[in-house]
This record gives structure tokens, C-alpha cells and sequence, in this order.
């Protein structure tokens, strides 16, 4: 690959890195905002009622399970965003596509929400683990939903499919609803699906305004 | 004196809940929404002071929500709630025309203070 094309799939990558941070960063600046409300309620509580009767004392308690719930389920959002950081660790390691694309819908569920789409997994189970570059094969996939994104209108849904053909790993993605018609909106001109398949050593097929993407259990990084 | 009605629209429904009670425990008659249809159903029936608005929100926006409200209650007041630091620019924007506005996580005391000032504003006009 050419010094250019490594320039324009860096700068694809920095893009998606900055849009899943935004997005999440959003989200998780609302579950803060909850836990603060929360706090802030408990504060109340015991600030504008004097006596703790037993009524007061089960809205407290029930505004303390609501904080921890909240802080357990911020914990797991940052522990999402973590294992995403980590994917650009290593250019060639062990992965997992379905583990790998169930994060990128847990980073980008706001993104998904805004739009009012929900996104449907029909992941084949016990797939082999791939050999290769993970942060790519993700750029790969929210290239391919930003499509999809671009397609659909409100209320709509994408499917996401995996599974193993002849020593392959094939994904669909699909979108499903209120179709847009028009052409392609690629999230990076630059550095389009087809040539991110490529350098994971696979083929892009699209059919129907849905997507099929082959890649190789091996990641060829010659 | 009759509590100022306070409408607080946000998708996040655990969030608006809770502020709504906070806001209650401070003498306000506070409500929250968290969709634009049931923001206009209440706008309608029961016109609150102030609209507490979250920016973004599924499907319709705060801005577009805003724009609709103001059709038939031209003189709500209005504080913009928005966890977005790139949107300051439009919100400072929009504050100009009468608008107002907070950052999320909310500061309860900020916000009682927006809300009193807003008020304060609205009796002198009327």
C-alpha cells in the first residue's frame, strides 16, 4: 500500500475514533447527568424532610439502588469504550467479528437512537476467531452501517448477520424500512468500504441497497 | 402566589423524572415529558412558564420542538439543556433571542436561578 493510501485510511480511522467518542462521550454525559440527579435527590430528601418516616426512607432507598444501577451501567458502557482502545493495541491479533461489531453497536446506540433505528444481530454462534487487524475490520463495519444510516429513514432497521462460508467470515448488513433512494453516503471519500475490505484481504459485494462482506480467516499483512 | 409551571422535556426519562421531583421539592410545579407529542398535548392544555428543552432529541429536535411550541405559546420561556460543548456557538446564538441555556449535568441552584430570572423577565413583559 502507498504512502497516500496509508495517509487517507489513518485519517478514515481518526474520523471514525473522533465520531464514536463524540457519540459515546454524549451518552455517557447523560448517565452522569442521571447519577447527579439522583445524588442531588437523595441530598433533597434528607435535606427538605426532617424525619426519616418509612416512606421517605423507601424513596431513599430507592433513589440509592437507582444510583447504582446507573454507576453499573456506566461502568459497562467505559468498559466497552476500553476493549474499542485496546483494538488498535496490535496491527495482527486474535479477534472475534461478532464481539467485535456488538461493541461498536453498544459505542454508537446513541447514534442508532437519534435516528429512532435499531439495529438487529443475527450473529452466527461459535464462529472461528480471526487473525488480523480488529480496529480495521470495526472502521469497516461503521463505514458500512453509515451507509445504511444514510439509506433509511426513521424507525427503520439494520441487520447485521455473520456467519462461516468455505473458510470465510461473511457479514450483511442491511437496511430495513422506509428506504431512501440516492447515491452511496460513504462516511470517508478517501478511503471507501471496498478498499478497507481489500487490505483485510476481503471482497465487498453490494445487493439490493445491503451489503456482503467476505474476509479471510487470516489476515494477509505482506 | 401560584407555583411556576416548569415543563421538562428530555428523552432520558430517569433524568427528567428526577428533576422534575427535585424541582417539586422547591416549590415549583414541575412536569416531565419525554417525547415531542406529549410535549405539545401539555403545551396545549396546561401552557407551562418555562420549557426546560433537551437539544437532542430522537426524531424531532429540541429546536424543532421549540419552534412548534412557540406557535401557539409564543411566550413560553424557554432554558436549552444540551451536554454538547460544539453547540455553544448556536446556543449563544439563540440566548440572544430571549433564550437560555445549561450544560448537562445540571447544577440544581444554576437552574432555579435561570428559571426565577426567566420568570422575572416574563411578568415585567406581561
Amino acid at each position: 500500500m502507498g504512502l497516500e493510501k496509508q495517509h487517507e485510511l489513518r485519517i478514515a480511522q481518526l474520523n471514525f475514533i473522533g465520531k464514536v467518542l463524540s457519540v459515546f462521550t454524549h451518552e455517557l454525559n447523560n448517565h452522569l447527568a442521571i447519577i447527579k440527579e439522583s445524588a442531588g435527590l437523595l441530598e433533597d430528601i434528607m435535606k427538605f424532610q426532617k424525619a426519616q418516616d418509612k416512606e421517605s426512607l423507601a424513596e431513599s432507598l430507592k433513589t440509592i439502588y437507582a444510583v447504582e444501577a446507573q454507576v453499573s451501567k456506566s461502568a459497562w458502557l467505559i468498559k466497552n469504550l476500553n476493549s474499542f482502545g485496546h483494538r488498535m493495541d496490535k496491527p495482527v491479533t486474535s479477534f472475534s467479528i461478532n464481539e467485535c461489531i456488538e461493541e461498536l453497536l453498544i459505542l454508537l446506540n446513541r447514534l442508532l437512537n437519534q435516528r429512532r433505528v435499531t439495529a438487529e444481530k443475527r450473529f452466527q454462534e461459535n464462529l472461528p476467531l480471526m487473525d488480523g487487524d480488529p480496529a480495521m475490520a470495526q472502521l469497516l463495519i461503521f463505514c458500512l452501517i453509515n451507509e445504511c444510516l444514510g439509506k433509511i429513514g426513521e424507525e427503520g432497521r439494520i441487520i447485521l448477520e455473520t456467519g462461516y462460508i468455505k473458510g470465510l467470515i461473511r457479514i450483511i448488513i442491511k437496511p430495513e424500512g422506509s428506504l431512501k433512494a440516492g447515491p452511496v453516503d460513504l462516511f470517508c471519500q478517501e478511503a471507501p468500504p471496498e478498499h478497507i475490505a481489500l487490505l483485510l484481504g476481503g471482497s465487498i459485494t453490494r445487493d439490493n441497497g445491503g451489503v456482503s462482506v467476505l474476509l479471510p480467516l487470516m489476515q494477509d499483512m505482506g | 402566589m401560584k407555583p411556576v409551571k416548569v415543563l421538562i422535556v428530555d428523552d432520558e426519562i430517569e433524568f427528567a423524572t428526577t428533576l422534575a421531583e427535585r424541582l417539586r421539592l422547591r416549590g415549583y410545579d414541575a412536569k416531565a415529558v419525554y417525547c415531542a407529542e406529549d410535549t405539545f398535548a401539555i403545551a396545549k392544555s396546561d401552557t407551562p412558564d418555562i420549557l426546560l428543552l433537551d437539544l437532542r432529541m430522537p426524531g424531532m429536535s429540541g429546536l424543532e420542538i421549540l419552534m412548534t411550541v412557540r406557535e401557539f405559546a409564543p411566550n413560553i420561556k424557554v432554558i436549552l439543556l444540551t451536554g454538547h460543548i460544539d453547540l455553544e456557538e448556536k446556543i449563544e446564538g439563540i440566548r440572544i433571542s430571549n433564550f437560555d441555556y445549561l450544560m448537562k449535568p445540571v447544577d440544581i441552584n444554576e437552574l432555579t436561578e435561570k428559571i426565577d430570572k426567566a420568570v422575572g423577565k416574563q411578568s415585567n413583559v406581561g
